[in-house]
């Protein structure tokens, strides 16, 4: 491809801009952004975890490290995104099965996209509570102090 | 370079994705059966590397995540850019990435269970 057809991109920007799109691009990058964030602490799990081999006191001087109140404010975060990002991968499993959208029609005005139904909608939200739970739930096993 | 359809890796995406939901449920539930403090200890974490099943359910997470989660990262790194050489170099690194991961997850499952040497 020539350069020259590159000009009209807009690369990042549009792939972060929530405005043109509603809640479906919301949707869009954070399910980008919960698998890239996933995916970072899968690998960084597998590093702690390796510490293991190293015997007792590799093991101790990492917990150090990751058992701390920052420590347990990024588990955290970690179970919200997991809990949001296996939500809208199921909502989007059925989507892209053509599931639970609606039936393309004459683009009447005011041009609601049949995407963007009821269903759609919910699964987002749905998606989005349950992270939020999620999070709650683990803030009381974490800062329970059991 | 395209050994298997989009389609073909899309639906590998979505089982390895569903599937990580329900061992990653069970690895989660195992550390929620004693009490979370004890969880950590290293000799109740080296109990669970010599229970088989569960080295089992360690090397299934590694293997099912990694593949998904490589995969995911080289979708979102073609929907930036699109070219022969970018496709192929994003396809290359991501499968030698998560081949890296899985065996550096599999040595520490191996040592651990101490079979190792």
């Amino acid at each position: 491809m020539e350069v020259a057809d590159r000009n009209n991109r807009e690369g990042m920007k549009a792939w972060l801009n929530p405005g043109r799109y509603g809640w479906e691009r919301v949707s869009y990058w954070l399910q980008r952004l919960t698998g890239v964030g996933l995916l970072a602490y899968f690998v960084g799990h597998i590093y702690e975890t390796s510490s293991l081999t190293q015997g007792p006191d590799a093991w101790a001087a990492m917990l150090e490290l990751t058992q701390t109140p920052m420590g347990h404010l990024i588990l955290l975060l970690i179970i919200g995104m997991s809990a949001y990002h296996s939500a809208n991968g199921i909502r989007l499993i059925f989507t892209h099965g053509g599931k639970g959208l609606g039936k393309p029609g004459r683009p009447d005005y005011p041009y609601d996209a049949v995407s963007l139904n009821y269903r759609q909608k919910s699964g987002i939200w749905i998606a989005l509570i349950l992270a939020a739970t999620a999070m709650l739930y683990g803030a009381s096993v974490l800062f329970g102090g059991e | 370079m395209t050994m298997l359809r989009e389609s073909q890796i899309m639906k590998i995406h979505y089982i390895t994705g569903i599937a990580a939901l329900f061992v990653v449920a069970v690895h989660i539930l195992m550390r929620l059966i004693i009490p979370f403090s004890l969880s950590l200890e290293y000799e109740n974490v080296i109990a669970n590397y010599h229970n088989i099943p569960y080295v089992l359910l360690l090397e299934s997470i590694l293997v099912l995540i990694a593949i998904h989660g490589f995969n995911g990262l080289r979708i979102i790194l073609l929907e930036l850019r699109q070219s022969k050489a970018w496709e192929d170099s994003v396809t290359i690194l991501t499968i030698v990435a998560m081949m890296a991961v899985i065996a550096y997850g599999t040595r520490t499952i191996i040592v651990a269970n101490g079979s190792g040497f």
